[in-house]
């Protein structure tokens, strides 16, 4: 299990680092695009905002955060859909069913890996704006439990699309609309609001980590335990019903001769 | 021992109100090292039947045995198996040759270590060194064929899938594909194979099964199959035109005479006749034989009426 791991993390490396030319574009491309959702989140933010003012600073980094967490969502369902696709394709698809492993292992895992490299250049991204426009934004380690919780929910979606992209090929086309639910998912205030608007907020896949991620990194307040623990839930709830899905997709797609896009 | 054993195997699709029966009753057993040709007409259902020995589709009656387990229900049994599928190259574009061997070989359950070994064995085997660092998408169709193969061997399966492996290659890459598949069934590893070429099927299979919409019609070893459908007749070819003069002499042997060429049709007169034409030059006789070209159209047609 280590050693598939390792080796989807070096398929992955490969795969990415092979055109270097293309790596760095990538990099320098999701670079830009930070900088002007940051640029764009000051503008919305209001003209009267000043970076040394802090509640205009809050509501400055709120939206940033949020921009970031929503392209990490996309980047980690487009890569998904995108990758099966295009296995199905070449056919390495089925030969990943080929294998002692049973398939939602392999994909896991594979998820795993293609994420640790994300992740990286996302830090490199930040890094990088965080040098230029001096944002106060914190990372605190703790910010590490909601980020794990979030990443949860959005891999059970992600699970959930690739199952339906094994039956469906149709699937790819939903991906636009979904763009503006995961961004109502990521940007809903679940830590403002109260009653039944909470309630629901707090059942929605990535909202409630989304929340605790911005009283973490832009409000400067502790973890709340309470609140991690239904994150928590969320998260392994929503990952636990994709791969489920997927599960499941898997046995109708092998029943239907679906595996090799038929 | 049978390594593949596969038993009433049926297979329905529906796609909107139609239903296919794609598969019919089909039962096939494989030993090791043998090579079974797996032919049929297009639609026949070989490569359905290939996708449920591999555990790709689900069969809807019938059972499927490698080395004893269900390959739909016991992971483990896909151990045993390695495959190269219809008309793809199942390898990643990216990566080269000898990346792409490790990775699968991990993923069918060997050590990075072996995996590695073993993917060098295999370019080594197949005089790619020189290409280790070249994608496999630059390497040509007959290279990334050969890689494929290899890739469906690295774990050293006792039974390797063939899906139409020579579509596509030219003579030369052909020839190459011919070689490794005689190579790995002589080391012991049973083969089944698809292909619409037949010469290839003749040259390389111990036994074939011909399959016609979805059921088995046939299924011999190949000489056997061959022997059964070639005439008795032979033929014999002198070097000058047969004398004017002879021709009255050889009347009893009912034989069709063709300038140089004779055809007699009782093999059991074959050494009578030759003492009869002693002392006339003879450039070749041979023996009329079918070959699986014939005996496949002949088979598939005649079911058809
Ligand atoms: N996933 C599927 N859904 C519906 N019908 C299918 C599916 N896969 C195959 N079929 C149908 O089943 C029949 C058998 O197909 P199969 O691909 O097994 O034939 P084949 O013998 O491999 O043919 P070829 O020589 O063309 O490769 C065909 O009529 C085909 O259209
Ligand atoms: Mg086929």
């Amino acid at each position: 299990m280590i050693a598939l791991f390792l080796a989807e993390l070096r398929r992955s490396w490969i795969q990415f680092i092979r055109y270097p030319l293309e790596a760095i574009l990538g990099v320098f491309i999701s670079t830009i695009t930070f900088y002007f959702l940051f640029m764009g989140a000051s503008y919305i933010a209001g003209p009267g905002v000043n970076l040394s003012d802090s509640a205009g600073a809050e509501r400055l980094d709120v939206l940033v955060i949020g921009y970031v967490l929503w392209i990490l969502t996309l980047f980690v369902l487009t890569e998904t859909t995108n990758s099966l696709e295009a296995e199905a394709k070449t056919g390495t698809l089925e030969q990943l069913f080929l294998s002692p492993f049973r398939a939602v292992t392999v994909f896991l895992l594979r998820a795993l890996a293609g994420l640790a490299i994300r992740l990286i250049l996302i830090a490199v991204s930040l890094g990088l704006i965080l040098g230029i426009t001096g944002s106060r934004l914190s990372f605190p380690p703790l910010l590490l439990l909601p980020l794990v919780t979030m990443l949860m929910s959005t891999y059970g979606f992600a699970f959930l699309l690739g199952g339906l992209l094994l039956l469906f090929k149709q699937v790819r086309q939903l991906l636009g609309g979904l763009q503006f639910g995961l961004l109502l998912l990521i940007g809903t205030p679940v830590e403002n609001l109260a009653g039944l608007g909470r309630l629901v907020a707090l059942m929605a896949p990535m909202t409630p980590s989304a929340g605790l991620l911005r009283d973490l990194m832009a409000r400067s307040v502790g973890l709340d335990w309470a609140m991690f623990g239904i994150a928590l839930a969320n998260g392994v709830i929503y990952l636990g019903l994709g791969l489920w899905c997927f599960s499941w997709a898997e046995r109708l797609a092998k029943q239907r001769g679906l595996l090799s896009g038929y | 021992m049978s390594i593949l054993q596969v038993q009433n195997l049926g297979k329905t699709y529906r796609q909107g109100k139609q239903t296919i029966d794609a598969v019919r009753q089909v039962s096939l057993s494989l030993h090791a090292g043998e090579i079974l040709a797996f032919l049929g007409p297009n639609g026949a259902g070989k490569t359905t039947t290939i996708k449920m020995i591999a555990g790709l589709v689900r069969p809807d009656s019938g059972q499927v045995r490698l080395n004893g387990l269900d390959p739909h229900r016991q992971a483990q049994a896909l151990k045993a198996v390695g495959a190269v599928l219809e008309g793809n190259r199942n390898l990643y574009w990216r990566l080269t040759p000898l990346e792409n061997l490790e990775y699968f070989g991990v993923l069918r359950g060997l050590s990075r270590r072996v995996a590695r070994q073993r993917g060098l064995d295999w370019l080594g085997r197949l005089g790619l060194e020189h290409k280790r660092h070249a994608t496999v998408q630059t390497l040509s169709r007959g290279m990334q064929q050969k890689v494929a193969i290899a890739v469906a061997l690295v774990h050293a399966p006792k039974l390797l899938l063939l899906d139409e492996p020579t579509l596509g290659l030219d003579v030369e890459a052909t020839q190459t594909v011919k070689a490794i598949v005689r190579e790995i069934a002589a080391s012991g590893c049973a083969i089944l194979l698809t292909t619409h070429q037949l010469d290839i099927a003749e040259a390389l299979s111990d036994r074939v099964a011909i399959i016609r919409a979805g059921a088995v019609i046939a299924e011999q070893p190949t000489r056997e199959l061959i022997r059964q459908f070639s005439g008795q007749s032979y033929r014999i070819e002198l070097e000058e035109p047969l004398p004017a003069a002879l021709a009255p002499r050889l009347a009893p042997f009912d034989l069709t005479i063709a300038d140089r060429q004779l055809t007699l049709h009782r093999g059991d007169l074959l050494y009578d006749l030759l003492e009869k034409l002693r002392p006339l030059a003879i450039q070749e006789i041979k023996k009329d034989t079918a070959d699986l070209t014939e005996i496949f159209l002949k088979l598939v047609q005649e079911k058809t009426t």
